[in-house]
């Protein structure tokens, strides 16, 4: 069971990123989050495996919560899913090793890359 | 081409570019092909121009609008925002549901309704952006996107109360496959900026004669 922790601030899109992965993650857990201090208290009380975040967000942005759970985990694996499609901005989060970084919106293609890699990573556990 | 002519070609270009990549992005939302007509750029002195406005927004001059808003600051300032007339808002969310289509004009949008227009307004407002500042090798530091309902004077009064002297006026419209949903997209941006983006295009033609 692949536990996923989904922080974006619309329904719409935490909606629309869990439904595309439950399509090909038959043996997932999907817990949401609408801000980054709700993400990063739901990080560390349920421990996901993988974490999908927004940047843009009120409160602790997406920035603010991959340095914390970084910080806290640095083995976190962490994806963010954002509108935003400036190069600065994707070489900025890819400096926390983070694992990729998606452009918005989540689509089916994108979701099969992304689950295709969670099966090869978790086929590779010892 | 004489210099300001060249100017607003390069400006055009660069926005016709993102615009397309937006549209790509709305067309595998809504399932639909969108069909894009040429973008307009103009720059309107905000006191004596405000017609302007009128004259480019077509789809419902005395219906309500939906707008959604992504505004920037610090590097640069001002905002874009995309234009829709409300009255199809709901047929728009059934889309980007790709729920059965409801044909109904009815204005009372809920949160949920709000939260879509509002995070398909951001996608759309981010990409225009940023495929603009990518190519142009400038960043904008957004704030958090809005979604408000105006009607036309009230928007044009939004327009003038910006404190602007100068906006730059990139306008486009579109329609979703077959729907009857037409859109518009305005980009603005404070008269410092403004400057600041014309120098850099400027950088771009004299490169083209290098």
């Amino acid at each position: 069971m692949i536990k996923i922790l989904i922080v974006d601030d619309s329904v719409f899109s935490q909606r629309m990123t869990s439904n595309v992965l439950k399509k090909c993650l038959a043996q997932s857990e999907v817990y949401f989050a609408g801000d980054g201090w709700e993400g990063l208290k739901k990080y560390q009380e349920k421990k996901p495996d993988y974490i999908f975040v927004d940047l843009l967000m009120p409160g602790l942005d997406g920035h603010g919560l991959i340095k914390l759970i970084k910080e806290y985990d640095p083995s976190a694996n962490i994806i963010v899913v954002s509108a935003d499609v400036q190069n600065q901005v994707r070489e900025e989060m890819e400096k926390h090793h983070i694992i990729t970084f998606i452009n918005k919106p989540f689509t089916e293609e994108k979701a099969q890359i992304i689950c295709n890699m969670m099966k090869e990573r978790d086929n590779g556990k010892p | 081409m004489e210099n300001h002519d060249m100017t607003q070609d390069i400006l055009k270009e660069l926005f016709n570019i993102s615009v397309g990549r937006a549209a790509g992005i709305l067309s595998d939302i809504v399932q639909q092909k969108i069909h894009l007509t040429v973008p307009n750029v103009r720059i309107l002195d905000v006191s004596s121009e405000t017609y302007a406005i009128d004259e480019y927004i077509s789809m419902k001059k005395k219906g309500t609008l939906m707008v959604s808003t992504l505004s920037f600051k610090e590097n640069y300032t001002g905002k874009a925002s995309l234009i829709f007339s409300a009255e199809k808002m709901k047929k728009f969310i059934s889309l980007c549901l790709q729920e059965e289509q409801q044909d109904s004009e009815e204005m009372d949008f809920n949160d949920v309704d709000f939260d879509i227009i509002k995070e398909i307004g951001n996608i759309l407002l981010n990409c225009i952006l940023g495929e603009t500042g990518n190519l142009l090798n400038i960043s904008f530091k957004y704030t958090l996107p809005e979604v408000r309902l105006f009607n036309l004077s009230e928007f044009k009064f939004d327009y003038q109360n910006t404190g602007n002297s100068h906006i730059l006026f990139l306008y486009i419209t579109f329609v979703i496959g077959d729907t009857e949903i037409e859109g518009a997209v305005i980009v603005d941006l404070l008269l410092n900026s403004l400057n600041d983006l014309l120098t850099k295009i400027n950088q771009l033609e004299e490169a083209l004669y290098e």
